[in-house]
């Protein structure tokens, strides 16, 4: 018996309509795929600059793995592939072209719901693999890897979240497909975690492996890292995958039709824009043809993800269902030389336990001794206090609250790779 | 990216907005000569932090003030400047400065400047603070608990034994002025004080045990003398207070989670 989540803070960034109109759907005339400079994503093209694709075509396979590709965001012509030495990705650009249509995958067998290998061979086939993700140290799971419990996010307490609720109301067939579909990936709990009051969906006919997670509280508690670390930590050797809940009702479709779910549910939200809206887009997206005509005059940026973990981006970023355009300059203001200095001189700054900060972490885990342990570098601290569960996104509200230089979700991702190289050398 | 607020600066300053009222009162009540005494205070509290902003980058913080504050309330009045400066620069620098500025630091500096004077020079008598300051404390302990600087859990776990102390009848009618100043202005501050939610009650109660403490068996104490050392004790164990709760805390996790 544990006690009943509360705690969090709410972070307001700007209000988000009502959802009773019907949600526009907006196919962007660019879509485009980036990788990280340091992603490491080695790639094989599938297609060449120029050729048309059909929505859902694969069009890169890693070199790594093999089994895993990527899909064409929409009916496209290929305007760009854009690789580092080594093959590494850095881009990969595609103009819509509607004719293109779509491309059909064989589910059959996967849709029969008894092949496992058929059902991980299907979501890695047609892109869907992306879908998850897998801790501790984050990133898309190795297609070989069991989970041992996976996540089902059907909350989402960011500021300026789209509702799960929202995506997957109509769906909810395809989404207890999708979750039985989950079950034959690994043996353990899925738990499908969501806002206190009525269940989501239909339980019966899913077995006992199926847990529901009635979960109140504000931020953070909408995101996985926090779930996780309070019901099923992630260690190494013990993977747990984190999913969003639109993605698994799209699985749930993609097994019934062989097709790979064009849309995804987004909020378009942030302080430059004269009008909040949602849309449904393909991953990918355009960001500034989102959120075109609607930006206040001024200077903006465009963040892919909430104003609290976003990046600037041009493209909609994988797993994001959020863009953020905030107005005003990013980054910090330019302060005094001097005053700099003595920031950067006392590097990292101290922090203070209140309870704002309690509250940042969801005020139920010795959030000062975690935070010490991350600023000191001390790995097996932070390891027994559960750090292995949490990712970069989790550590942003901290980040907020407290303006901390250097900033925990930096020093978390360093830390974990770290402990990932010493795990794995 | 946005970017909140509550940096060490802002905690700082809150620290200070919670101590307004308590500060309000005792300028009332004491007058010019205290007037006198805390600018005195605030300036070598400020020199020492300047010293350091010069020779050790480190930035100056308004917890300098904090400090001042609660040591002009405190401090013995019937020692000399040397002594007081000795004092004054044996907390700010030994333990507060030394490790780094506030926010780095184990013990509340105006505790350990208060237990050296204490220790150092015992034939100087303690002020004694009249009630209302006493009472001030209460208005402090609110809004420090409304802006998330004091930890309501600390001044409760305080509460809940001085309650079970006077049901056993032990008499707090003479030193309570002295123990809720104290409790707001040294026992709270967010820094030396436990970190963890099981700690700060813990914390919060081994203070007021020791208060019951030396109440009971230290005859001839003054009651801002005993609560120092109540205060200098307590702040010793915080961070054993601190790990108590951790290793709770993951025993707890491992039988819940396996």
């Amino acid at each position: 018996m544990q006690w009943p989540i509360r705690g969090g803070l709410s972070v307001h960034v700007a209000d988000l309509p009502a959802p009773s109109r019907a949600v526009p759907v907006q196919i962007t005339e660019e879509a485009g795929l980036t990788a990280a400079w340091d992603d490491d994503f080695r790639v094989e093209p599938l297609v060449a600059e120029g050729d048309r694709v059909a929505q859902g075509a694969p069009v890169l396979r890693s070199r790594h793995y093999p089994e895993i590709v990527v899909t064409a965001p929409m009916a496209a012509r290929v305007a760009k592939i854009g690789l580092n030495a080594g093959r590494r990705l850095s881009r990969i650009v595609f103009y819509a072209e509607s004719e293109a249509g779509r491309h059909s995958f064989d589910t059959s067998a996967a849709n029969s719901l008894d092949a496992p290998a058929a059902m991980r061979t299907s979501l890695q086939e047609s892109g869907l693999w992306s879908a998850f993700r897998s801790r501790p140290f984050g990133g898309e799971p190795v297609p070989a890897e069991v989970p041992t419990a996976i996540f089902v996010m059907a909350i989402d307490t960011r500021p300026g979240a789209p509702e799960p609720r929202l995506a997957l109301s109509g769906h909810e067939e395809e989404f207890a497909r999708g979750l039985r579909a989950l079950t034959m990936l690994g043996d353990g709990p899925i738990f499908v975690c969501q806002p206190r009051g009525k269940t989501l969906f239909d339980t019966s006919g899913l077995g006992e492996r199926v847990r529901v997670i009635k979960s109140g509280g504000q931020h953070p508690w909408g995101l996985p890292g926090f779930q996780i670390h309070r019901n099923y930590p992630a260690d190494t050797g013990k993977p747990v995958w984190d999913v969003h809940a639109e993605d698994v009702a799209g699985i749930g479709a993609f097994l019934e039709t062989g097709l790979v779910p064009e849309t995804r549910l987004i909020s378009v939200t942030g302080s430059a824009l004269r009008e909040q809206r949602y849309v449904h887009c393909q991953p990918g997206a355009d960001l500034r043809g989102l959120s075109h005509g609607l930006v206040k005059p001024g200077r903006h940026s465009i963040l892919s993800g909430s104003a609290l973990d976003g990046h600037e981006a041009r493209w909609l970023g994988p797993r994001q269902r959020q863009a953020t355009i905030l107005s005003g300059e990013s980054g910090q203001h330019r302060r005094h030389w001097f005053l700099s200095a003595l920031q950067g001189a006392s590097r990292p700054l101290p922090i203070i336990p209140t309870a704002a900060l309690d509250q940042a972490m969801g005020g139920s885990l010795p959030t000062a001794a975690l935070l010490r342990a991350l600023s000191a570098g001390d790995a097996e601290t932070a390891v027994k206090l559960g750090a292995l569960s949490f990712l970069a996104e989790d550590m942003a509200l901290v980040d907020y609250v407290t303006g901390a230089e250097p900033r925990f979700s930096d020093v978390l991702t360093t830390l974990l790779e770290r402990i990932a190289e010493e795990e794995v050398g | 990216m946005i970017r909140g607020l509550w940096d060490r600066e802002t905690v700082a300053l809150m620290v200070l907005a919670s101590l307004l009222p308590l500060t309000v009162m005792w300028l009332q009540v004491e007058g010019i000569a205290a007037v006198g005494r805390l600018i005195f205070f605030l300036v070598f509290a400020g020199i020492w932090h300047v010293v350091f902003m010069l020779a050790r980058a480190q930035p100056p913080s308004f917890a300098g003030a904090v400090t001042a504050l609660a040591i002009a309330i405190l401090v013995p009045r019937e020692l000399n400047v040397v002594q007081v400066l000795l004092g004054l620069s044996f907390g700010v620098v030994m333990a507060e400065l030394v490790f780094g500025g506030w926010g780095r630091n184990i013990l509340n500096p105006a505790t350990v400047m208060l237990s050296f004077v204490g220790f150092g020079f015992p034939q100087a008598p303690w002020p004694d603070l009249i009630a209302q300051i006493g009472w001030a404390a209460i208005p402090a302990a609110l809004v420090g608990w409304l802006t998330g600087v004091f930890s309501a859990r600390i001044i409760l776990g305080a509460l809940v034994v001085f309650g079970i102390a006077s049901l056993g009848g032990v008499d707090f009618s003479d030193i309570y002025p002295a123990v809720a100043v104290v409790l707001v202005l040294l026992v709270c501050d967010p820094v030396a004080s436990a970190a963890t939610q099981l700690g700060r009650w813990l914390y919060g109660a081994l203070f007021a045990g020791l208060i019951v403490l030396f109440t009971l068996y230290w005859q001839g104490a003054a009651a801002i003398q005993l609560s120092i050392a109540a205060a200098l004790l307590a702040n010793l164990c915080a961070p054993i207070l601190d790990e108590i709760a951790i290793a709770s805390w993951l025993a707890l996790r491992r039988r819940n989670l396996g």
